[in-house]
């Protein structure tokens, strides 16, 4: 669905890139995961599969169409949901999708369905101006749907919403992998990533460091970790480590020998710590 | 495609018809319609303006006087000294026991009729009772400066659609909605049409409107739209610049104020400026289409005229076209 070879975009049009050489394939039907601290990279290099900022270097296909000359026919098998929302403040949120509709040519979903999905059923009514920010922000979720896109590009769609709403957010995207909709999903929340994602690429200062599934980096990099935690000084204390590393199962049988431990679990490593484990940097 | 540039036209007309300041605009040509017709009424206030020698028979002055504005002279000399200035005076002089009406030749043809028949009605004798229904037939399209509102408001109304649009470009800046509309199937060019649909229904509705409430519903509506739409293309691309270059709905529509100043400028020099002198605002469009409203409101316009200012519209409106569309597109891009 989607090919990127050695991707740079450099806003100042000069050598500071916001994307350098970066290249991946995205396969019909699955959930591709960019993930990375904010300011990596990863609005720019959606903006460029979606033709929203020019192509400046490198070669880019999506959904067959090569990015030198996208075609506006192609926007009626894609959605795309903003980072930022941005909708019509001055219209109501069934307004908004309504109007959107209308400037596809395949068939649309019914707004008040799509907002009932999205929990916002009861404010289809309301100016989106009158709305809170992550109500906003799942209305441009929603819009993103409207066309029932074959592609979805989806930025930061759980950013700044509760978790509960989170959690319908990622069953709906879940759902929709179920249809066979391949999704782009751009996010720095590691949990949705894992959970969702059939791939995930860890991009660092617009460059992509590693593209793997979750499942391999955890066999990978995921040695067992264990939380230990103690009595010292009369105090308790805890420590996370390593099963595999010698240094850290070292400091293990130390702890075992030397103090009175109170509870001591085997955890996997998370997306999270495999991320801060490969790239050195944390994910804000 | 249509229906896109339908729909975004429909979402604005929606829009601009729920906002105060949008409502105002929309309802302006109905505003300065009704203001005219309380300003000049009716033909009764003779704006036809005569010119006679003073003292040279009272009972003919005092005659003219119910019908017109009567200004008196000296001389002959003095007399022709006056008609032949821009406006339209007309002259009633005597040679030995005739009357012979003198004009410059480039009057309104309806003035001149009323005049030659005012002077007709004197000779034969006719009383205010007589004459009154016909006269005011004749001269039904007179009174210049009613004229010259109505043609101030026609051009007025194409520069509201310029406003309008930078009212609804804000909007779209604002809420930073232009990239969701790159992300869909409408092209630029289908964008852009949609709109400018405001901007051009508005002069559209807005100059027929004042047309018709002032009482000029008989004229070549055709003609004038030509000379109106052609200017309302370059009140649109004014629209678009100030609506890119502003964030803030009032201060989009506040910049329009340095269009006051080429368009006031065409307009006084085409109403009291002496021919020679003209050439001076040949550059700007609207004069052009000042030029060409007026025919049209005093039935001397033909075809050939209007197309020729249509051109002269086009070809100026096109030079900035080419300077300024690189702009707007830049601006649409980086929303
Ligand atoms: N419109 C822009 N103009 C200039 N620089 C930008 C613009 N948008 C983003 N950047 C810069 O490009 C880099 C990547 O940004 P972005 O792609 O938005 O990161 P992410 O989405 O991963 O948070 C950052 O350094 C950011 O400051
Ligand atoms: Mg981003």
């Amino acid at each position: 669905m989607i090919k990127v070879k050695n991707l740079y975009h450099s806003y100042s049009k000069d050598d500071k890139y916001a994307v350098k050489d970066a290249s991946f394939e995205v396969e019909k039907g699955e959930i591709f995961g960019f993930l990375g601290p904010s300011g990596a990279g990863k609005s720019t290099t959606q903006g460029v599969l979606t033709g929203l900022l020019q192509l400046q270097k490198g070669e880019v296909t999506v959904a067959g169409y090569d990015a030198k000359k996208f075609s506006k026919k192609m926007f009626n098998d894609i959605g795309m949901s903003f980072e930022q929302s941005n909708v019509y403040n001055k219209m109501t949120a069934k307004e908004n999708l309504a109007f959107y509709a209308k400037l596809f040519d395949v068939e649309t979903k019914d707004p008040q369905e799509l907002l009932e999905l999205v929990g916002l059923g009861d404010k289809a009514n309301l100016k989106a101006g009158d709305f809170s920010k992550g109500m906003k922000h799942r209305l441009t979720f929603a819009r993103s749907m409207i066309n029932n896109p074959k592609l979805w590009f989806l930025d930061e769609p759980t950013t700044g919403l509760d978790p509960a709403i989170a959690a319908t957010i990622k069953d709906i995207i879940w759902n929709e992998k179920k249809n066979g909709v391949t999704t782009f999903l751009t996010t720095h929340n590691m949990f949705i990533a894992d959970e969702l994602c059939d791939r995930v690429a860890f991009i660092v200062d617009g460059e992509i460091k590693l593209i793997d599934s979750p499942r391999n980096l955890k066999l990978q990099y995921g040695a067992k970790f264990v939380d230990i935690e103690y009595i010292k000084d009369n105090d308790s204390a805890r420590e996370s480590l390593s099963t595999v590393e010698a240094k850290d199962r070292n400091r293990i049988k130390e702890l075992l020998d030397t103090y009175e431990i109170q509870t001591m679990h085997t955890k996997e490593a998370t997306l999270e710590e495999i991320f801060i484990k490969v790239t050195g940097r944390g994910l804000v | 495609m249509f229906k896109k540039i339908w729909a975004i036209f429909i979402r604005d007309l929606r829009i601009n018809t729920r906002e105060f300041i949008t409502i105002w605009l929309l309802a302006m040509p109905i505003i300065f319609a009704l203001a005219i017709n309380a300003l000049a009424p009716s033909i009764n206030d003779s704006t036809v303006r005569l010119a006679l020698v003073d003292g040279e028979n009272p009972v003919q002055e005092e005659y003219l006087e119910n019908f017109a504005r009567v200004s008196l002279f000296e001389n002959e000399e003095a007399v022709r000294e006056r008609v032949e200035k821009r406006d339209d005076y007309i002259g009633i002089l005597r040679d030995g026991d005739e009357y012979y009406i003198l004009t410059q030749g480039n009057e309104n043809q309806a003035i001149v009729d009323f005049a030659k028949t005012l002077q007709v009605l004197y000779t034969l004798g006719y009383d205010i009772e007589d004459s009154t229904a016909e006269i005011i037939e004749l001269g039904r399209n007179t009174p210049p400066f009613k004229k010259m509102l109505v043609n101030i408001s026609i051009l007025f109304g194409s520069i509201l659609g310029g406003m309008l649009i930078a009212i609804n470009i804000v909007e779209e800046k604002g809420d930073n909605t232009i990239s969701a509309i790159n992300v869909t199937t409408v092209s630029r060019m289908g964008f852009v049409l949609g709109k400018s649909m405001m901007g051009l229904l508005l002069p559209l509705y807005g100059s027929i409107t004042v047309l018709l409430i002032t009482g000029f519903g008989y004229v070549n509506i055709g003609q004038m739209l030509l000379v109106v739409l052609s200017a309302t293309m370059l009140s649109l691309l004014i629209g678009f610049v100030e609506g890119l270059a502003n964030d803030d709905m009032m201060t989009a529509v506040a910049s329009f104020k340095m269009i006051f100043f080429p368009v006031g400028g065409a307009v006084a020099v085409a109403e009291a400026v002496s021919d020679k002198w003209q050439w001076t605002v040949w550059w700007i469009p609207y004069y052009w289409t000042y030029k060409g409203t007026g025919e049209v409101l005093s039935e001397t316009a033909t075809w050939p005229r209007m197309l020729l200012y249509t051109g002269i519209i086009i070809a100026l409106c096109a030079v900035v076209f080419i300077v300024m569309i690189p702009r707007v597109r830049s601006g649409l891009e980086k929303s």
